[in-house]
């Protein structure tokens, strides 16, 4: 190609810093040009997108910056307009083919049946159903501490405030549900609860009975926590494994 | 192997599409009941009709063996030479 792309190792910080191990060891564009079909294609658009800016700066007299990326015109904005098509495109395909039914405007002299929010606040709204949880105490003499309507909303505080509180919470450097099945398991465990907590809000609708479905409310995500830590626990040697093989291709013992 | 994802998911959302439009037009009584998996809502197909019901049932094909193909068979096929390799190397 051109007098800058040598084999040489320049060490004055100007190239990518990155030398291969040995000599056996592929640089990473050997590796590149190994590939086939279309991350080859791509990999020659990027390279001769890359080798033109070079051009233009070169013969420019603009100030040559350190930046390791590719300008917004028009390499981002023809990923962004791609993405854009392909939505707008579904868009018009969807309403085109499927128009929705309109049906009748809603009565507002008469109350509906079931009451329901928006399916994204079924959570919410299950919470809201949590009297069997309201405990009955003895000192009270069997009745309730709160009506089983601030119970509710208790809980939705509770919750609301553990989803507030878990960006400062478990600040460490695992990256991956494997490095920590413990917390990915707690994880899990909550977005499985979200899930059937909102299948106990509709559980008028639901076919399942609502005994039933209020146990499986709690049970699933505690099974749900059991099996992720299982197999993230199970995973985690073979994770470790593979870790440590990469390190050794990539470094040899000597 | 991510191409391979990538033309499995293709084939999936394709397929999905088709099946999902097809069965929109046939297979949905009203807005409130059986969804895409209703009775069908005409009485003598006409042969555009059965062209369609016929492209409801390839599509919805198409979308299961292309992500299995994809997904499951291919890389399935290539473990297995990758190990045949192994075992002769």
């Amino acid at each position: 190609m051109s007098d800058n792309d040598t084999d040489d190792v320049r060490t004055d910080g100007s190239g990518t810093g990155i030398v291969s191990p040995d000599d056996e060891t592929p640089a990473w564009s050997e590796r590149k040009e190994r590939t086939q079909g279309l991350s080859r294609l791509t990999y020659e658009y990027f390279e001769r997108a890359r080798r033109e800016d070079q051009d233009l700066r070169q013969q420019s007299d603009y100030v040559e910056r350190d930046v390791l990326a590719f300008p917004a015109w028009p390499h981002e904005m023809m990923r962004n307009i791609a993405l854009t098509s392909f939505f707008v495109g579904m868009i018009l395909f969807v309403s085109a083919t499927l128009p929705p039914e309109m049906p009748n405007p809603a009565n507002s002299g008469v109350t509906p049946a079931i009451i329901l929010p928006d399916w994204y606040l079924y959570w919410s709204f299950g919470l809201l159903k949590l009297g069997p949880l309201n405990p009955e105490l003895s000192i009270l003499g069997g009745s309730k501490l709160m009506a089983d309507r601030t119970y509710g909303v208790l809980a939705n505080v509770v919750v609301v405030g553990f989803v507030a509180i878990v960006p400062f919470l478990n600040k460490g450097s695992a990256r991956r549900p494997v490095e920590q099945p413990f917390w990915a398991a707690v994880g899990m465990s909550g977005v499985i609860f979200s899930l059937t907590i909102a299948a106990l809000s509709i559980k008028n609708l639901a076919p399942i009975a609502p005994h039933l479905l209020f146990d499986l409310t709690f049970l699933v995500p505690i099974v749900s926590a059991t099996i992720t830590y299982a197999v993230l626990k199970t995973m985690r040697e073979g994770y470790m494994f593979d870790l440590n093989r990469r390190y050794y291709r990539l470094r040899p013992p000597k | 192997m991510a191409d391979e994802f990538m033309k499995g998911f293709a084939c999936l959302m394709v397929g999905g599409l088709g099946w999902m439009t097809i069965k929109g037009w046939y297979n949905t009584p009203s807005f409130e009941g059986a969804q895409l998996t209703g009775a069908l809502t005409i009485e003598e197909p006409t042969t555009f009709d059965q062209i369609a019901l016929f492209m409801g049932e390839a599509f919805f094909w198409f979308a299961v063996l292309g992500a299995l193909t994809f997904w499951v068979v291919l890389p399935l096929v290539s473990e297995f030479q990758a190990y045949l390799n192994e075992r002769s190397a």
